[in-house]
Order: structure tokens, then C-alpha cells, then sequence
């Protein structure tokens, strides 16, 4: 995807990014930055947002597909007096295949009508590109973030297994992992099936501290 | 094999008939898998549809009528054949703006149907002073919002598009955009009018049954294209949400299905705040009024599930009386194409549910419960009247266009909806 495709000499484009998650935000800005005048709205909606966008006059506003304010800037399409120049949606391009890119990542963008398709794409696919890239990294983070707990669940059942059965790590490790096997569940299943069943005994639940 | 389906929703009250539907096996029963989506954005929920995303949605009727009328994306994708519920709306103003009112004009605001006349009085005065115009909210353009707070505002004399500024807030933030002052008032559905009231900071002045009433609210919409190639799956998903609206509207059963559609999957609101809503019991209306008001929902009784196209010709109607569609439109046509009562009378007869004869009525005839017998079983109807007791003929849009003193002259949609960027992607 191209992210220095502009045409030269032309001003630069004025967007306005409408965007709840600052950390996507700062992503999608720091892409744009080179090819456009951007400003960030992070928690602005209704009449705040009306006025924001009646004073900087943006050309292009890219925003979550997702956000509730899009109603809100769904009306501006037909203010007139507020806006006397109509927003037109991305959306309604034919063809459809920008769309469904675009909407399949969670990217709305509202342009100018008269501005040449040109000139806005490739902000669009800077978007598109730094709204995927945001979700990869967040599906990475959860996935660490579960790896880690579920190391943490394992080694307290590992624990558990070793003070009530004087079982050696090793062995305890490899009766939870038998038992993995042959009941078709992850480890981490079986390690916190270990924890309440043996927490229960003992008369405390292994899910206490949780 | 069960049918999957995925069908969008709102966080809002009426969302009541997918929800119990679901929760009570409905869709299970008629051989139907279905999964709900909640958007927060109507224009979110119509792309999904639009999109092939899901498959049918709890849509605002005149966005179906908006669709079939050729404006806005998605131009004649839209049809429905099923109207999920009927009034719901209300009208809320801050505390403020209420004691404003009450002050100019005490005479009016102890009237119901409250008329916006106090309201009047107070721009009046405020322009007069010099001061800024009030802000209030709707939901979305093409809403009952928008049409029954303009028709409030205007049967008082009030210029909706130039005595105030009219916004667009998502429901979940008009509280709080009405405790900080950025707004002053709004329509929406509930629960946000009996959050504002239970809060302390804002008066519900009239219900939209009080401004038409038995009016035509959600509607379950699909795509066109989607209802020809799935028409069984079509009618088993109506006759599911059929059986489940006449589930709905036992009163009794409105209490569990508060528990149902409060819970953190559906509206995600206090118990409490739901069960008024959905009930109509001890309602604020009037600004200071607590009153019983059955009606506040209606999900099944007078043939409320039935697409009547007087409905959406009537919406149709204020589309053009506020230049929102273009004035030569042709609106049968329109009609015929946005709503679809064949469909509807195919799904519903075997379940036993008496069917209308015709496809319109008139609108605002009826004052009191009436009869309806041109069906396949007379049907007991309730009233249709509008705040103004104007009568609207569904065979004469021009005529009661015509007729409203306080409307656009001219079409804001200008070069707008006829000149779309085609392509960014060429």
C-alpha cells in the first residue's frame, strides 16, 4: 500500500481522525501525518463535535465504522447551513471492493464531495493499513497476556498437586499432562480443574486469589 | 439442519422482540439459528445490512423508507415486511428549559398533549435577548426521531431548521449531553427519556404516541435481494418474531422480559429503568404528569406488525415536506417497494393472525379504539390521531404536504445525493 502516493504541489489535505482508542488514534495519525493536515478527536461527540468540525473544515474525516458518532456526522449530510459542502461516504462508491476492505478492517471515511478520489485514497489505505496493524498487535498482546496466564494456572496446580500427593514437579507436570491427553483439554483446563478440585478438599477454592 | 442467521440490533428497549425471541427459543422452534449483533451506530447497522454482513436487522422505519425512496447509500437494497413495534419515543427537555417554559406560558404546560407552544415562547425570548438558539437531539436523520420532534416543533410555529440547531447524539450519550448543556432537549426512545427523569435533570413533555398515535417505530429490515432468495427462511423468521410480539404484549410478560433485554448482552441498563419503559407504567409526560400509559409500547395488538404503506408513505411525506427526498418522487411506488404486507399476510395467516384487507388507511381518523373489518378476521385497532388532528389520505401526499405552513421550500438534498463520489477506487 502506498502511504506517499499525493500528488505534488496541491495543499495538503485537512482530516479530521474521530477515533475513541487514543493508542489507535496516535497510529493512524503518525501515517498520515506525511500527506495530510490531521486532527484528532478522541472523546468529542454531539454538538462539541459539530462545532469542532464547522471550525477546522476538514475535507476528509476518517473515523471508527463502529463509533456511535457516526450518526452524528451521517447528519451533516443533510445541514446545509451547518456545512454547505456535502459529505459523501466511502461507502457509496460502487464496485464495492474498497468498501468491504475498508469496512472489514472498522474504517468509515466521510470526503468532500468534489475532491478527486486520488488525492483521498491513499490516506484511506494508510487507515485501513494502521487500523489492521492495530489489531495484530493487540490479538498478540491477548494472546501473550493468556499464555501468561495460563503459565501461572499450571504452576499453582503443579503446586497444589505436588504438596497433596508428594509428587515431584516432573510428575505432577506429566499427570496433567496425561490427563490433557486423554480427556482431549487444553492443559490450562485441566490445571484449573486440578486447583477447585483439589482447592475443595482442603477445604478453600483454588480460585480464591483470582 | 437449522438455518443460520445474523440479524443487528440497538441498545435500546424495543430491541424486545429479537431479544425474546432468541432467549425464549422462538427462533429455535421455527428451525432458525440466529446470532444478534449489537451496533451503536444506526449508520454502522445499515452498512452491515447493506454489506451482506448480517442478514436482516431492528432498523428505524424510515430508513427502510429512505432506502426504497433512492437516498442515501444503498439506494433500494432496503424492504420490510415486518413493523416490530409501534410508539416508544419521547420528548425530554432539561429541567431548565421545563421552568422556562412553565414560566411564559403556565396556562399551556399543564395541557396533553402538551404543545410546544411554551417552547415558542421561550425562542421567541431568547432571540429577542440576543442569545444563542437551543440545541436539541434526535437520533439519526432519517429516524421517527427526527420526523415526530419536527412535527411537535412545527405544529406550534416553530421553524425546526431555523429557530434551533438540530444534532444528532448517539442515545446512549443524551443524558449526559443534556446534564452538561450541550444539548437542551431531545427525542429518542427509551430508556434514555426515564434515565434523564430518574436523574433528576430533565422533564419528558410528550410521548410520540401523543404526537401520532399508534405510529410505526422499528421495523425488521433485510435486504431485498436477501427476501427473493430466501424467501421460507423469511417467512420462518417473521412467524418466530409474530408469535414472540403477541408474547410481548401481555403485560405480564413484560416483566420478564425486562429481565431478559436489561442484562449486560442487550440494553445493559438498570432493571428498573427498563420495566417503566417497556411497561408505560408510571409514566412522566406533560413535565410533571406520572401516568399509566399501556400503550407506550405496542408490539403486537392493532395489526401493529403489519406494514401498513400508509405508514410509509406518511413518513415519505415528511421526507419531502422537509426536503429530505425529492418532492416528484413517485411515491406509491416507493411505498410499494419499502414495505411489503404480502409478504407479511404469507408468514402470519397460518399462524391464525387476522390480516388486513387493504395495504392503507387513513391516517388520523380515529380518536378512540375502533374496529377494522376489512380483514380476514375483524381486528380491534387503536387510535391513529396526530397531535394537530390533521387527517392524512395516503392517496393525496401533495395535497397534505401542501397543507403544513411550517416546512423546507426547498430541497436540501441539492446536487448532494445525485452526485456521489462514484469511485475513490479508480
Amino acid at each position: 500500500m502506498s502511504e506517499q502516493g499525493v500528488v505534488v504541489k496541491a495543499a495538503p489535505l485537512c482530516v479530521l481522525l474521530i477515533d475513541e482508542d487514543p493508542e489507535r488514534a496516535r497510529q493512524v495519525e503518525d501515517g498520515l501525518i506525511a500527506n495530510a493536515v490531521v486532527h484528532t478527536a478522541t472523546a468529542t461527540h454531539g454538538r462539541v463535535l459539530l462545532d469542532l468540525i464547522a471550525r477546522i473544515s476538514p475535507d476528509v474525516i476518517i473515523m471508527d465504522c463502529n463509533s456511535p458518532d457516526r450518526d452524528t456526522i451521517e447528519s451533516l449530510r443533510l445541514v446545509a447551513q451547518s456545512n454547505p459542502k456535502p459529505i459523501v461516504m466511502f461507502v457509496e462508491e460502487e464496485g464495492g471492493d474498497r468498501m468491504h476492505d475498508a469496512i472489514e478492517a472498522g474504517v468509515s471515511a466521510y470526503v468532500i464531495d468534489g475532491l478527486k478520489p486520488k488525492r483521498v485514497q491513499p490516506l484511506i489505505d494508510t487507515a485501513i493499513a494502521r487500523f489492521r496493524h492495530m489489531d495484530g498487535l493487540r490479538n498478540e498482546l491477548k494472546k501473550t497476556k493468556e499464555d501468561l496466564a495460563a503459565r501461572k494456572v499450571i504452576e499453582r496446580a503443579k503446586g497444589l498437586l505436588m504438596q497433596h500427593h508428594g509428587m515431584t514437579e516432573d510428575q505432577a507436570f506429566s499427570s496433567m499432562r496425561t490427563m490433557s491427553q486423554q480427556q482431549g483439554k487444553p492443559l490450562k483446563d485441566v490445571a484449573e480443574n486440578v486447583l477447585t478440585i483439589v482447592g475443595m478438599l482442603s477445604g478453600k477454592t483454588g480460585k480464591a486469589d483470582e | 439442519m437449522a438455518t443460520s442467521l445474523t440479524l443487528g440490533f440497538a441498545q435500546l428497549t424495543d430491541c424486545a422482540p429479537l431479544a425474546v425471541a432468541k432467549e425464549r427459543g422462538a427462533f429455535t422452534a421455527h428451525g432458525l439459528d440466529v446470532t444478534l449483533k449489537r451496533f451503536v451506530s444506526w449508520a454502522a447497522m445499515r452498512d452491515a445490512l447493506g454489506t451482506g454482513a448480517i442478514d436482516g436487522a431492528h432498523m428505524l422505519s424510515p430508513m427502510v423508507v429512505a432506502s426504497a425512496a433512492g437516498v442515501g447509500p444503498f439506494p433500494r437494497e432496503f424492504t420490510s415486511a415486518f413493523t416490530l413495534n409501534l410508539n416508544g419515543n419521547a420528548i425530554t427537555v432539561s429541567t431548565a428549559l421545563f421552568e422556562a417554559m412553565a414560566g411564559m406560558a403556565p396556562d399551556t404546560i399543564t395541557r396533553r398533549p402538551l404543545s410546544a407552544y411554551a417552547l415558542k415562547m421561550v425562542i421567541d425570548r431568547r432571540k429577542e435577548d440576543g442569545l444563542e438558539p437551543l440545541t436539541f437531539a434526535h437520533v439519526y436523520p432519517h429516524s421517527m426521531h427526527a420526523l415526530e420532534l419536527r412535527y411537535w416543533l412545527a405544529a406550534a410555529g416553530i421553524d425546526p431548521m431555523r429557530d434551533l440547531k438540530l444534532v444528532v447524539v448517539p442515545p446512549s450519550l443524551v443524558v449526559d449531553a443534556l446534564a452538561s448543556g450541550q444539548i437542551d432537549g431531545y427525542c429518542v426512545g427509551e430508556p434514555w427519556n426515564n434515565a434523564a427523569v430518574v436523574a433528576g435533570i430533565g422533564r419528558t413533555l410528550i410521548t410520540s404516541g401523543e404526537i401520532w398515535s399508534n405510529g410505526p417505530e422499528k421495523v425488521l429490515a433485510v435486504r431485498e435481494s436477501w427476501a427473493s432468495a430466501n424467501h421460507e427462511t423469511h417467512l420462518k423468521l417473521l412467524a418466530a418474531l409474530s408469535e414472540t410480539c403477541a408474547w410481548l404484549d401481555e403485560m405480564d410478560n413484560r416483566i420478564t422480559a425486562a429481565q431478559i433485554i436489561s442484562t449486560p448482552d442487550y440494553v445493559n441498563a438498570p432493571f428498573d429503568e427498563v420495566v417503566g419503559s417497556l411497561t408505560g407504567k408510571n409514566r412522566q409526560t406533560g413535565g410533571e404528569l406520572r401516568v399509566d400509559m399501556p400503550d407506550f409500547n405496542v408490539f403486537h395488538r392493532y395489526a401493529a406488525n403489519f406494514p401498513w404503506r400508509s405508514h410509509a408513505k406518511w413518513i415519505l411525506s415528511q421526507m419531502i415536506r422537509w426536503g429530505e427526498a425529492p418532492a416528484d418522487i413517485d411515491t406509491g411506488a416507493v411505498a410499494k417497494a419499502a414495505f411489503r404486507p404480502d409478504i407479511y399476510c404469507e408468514a402470519v395467516k397460518p399462524l391464525g393472525v387476522a390480516c388486513p384487507g387493504a395495504d392503507e388507511k387513513l391516517e388520523g381518523v380515529h380518536s378512540h379504539a375502533w374496529l377494522l373489518k376489512d380483514a380476514s378476521e375483524a381486528v380491534a385497532m387503536g387510535p391513529d390521531l396526530f397531535l394537530d388532528r390533521r387527517v392524512f389520505d395516503p392517496s393525496n401526499l401533495d395535497g397534505y404536504i401542501s397543507s403544513f405552513s411550517v416546512r423546507d421550500q426547498e430541497s436540501r438534498l441539492g446536487a448532494l445525493d445525485t452526485s456521489q463520489v462514484s469511485s475513490l477506487a479508480k
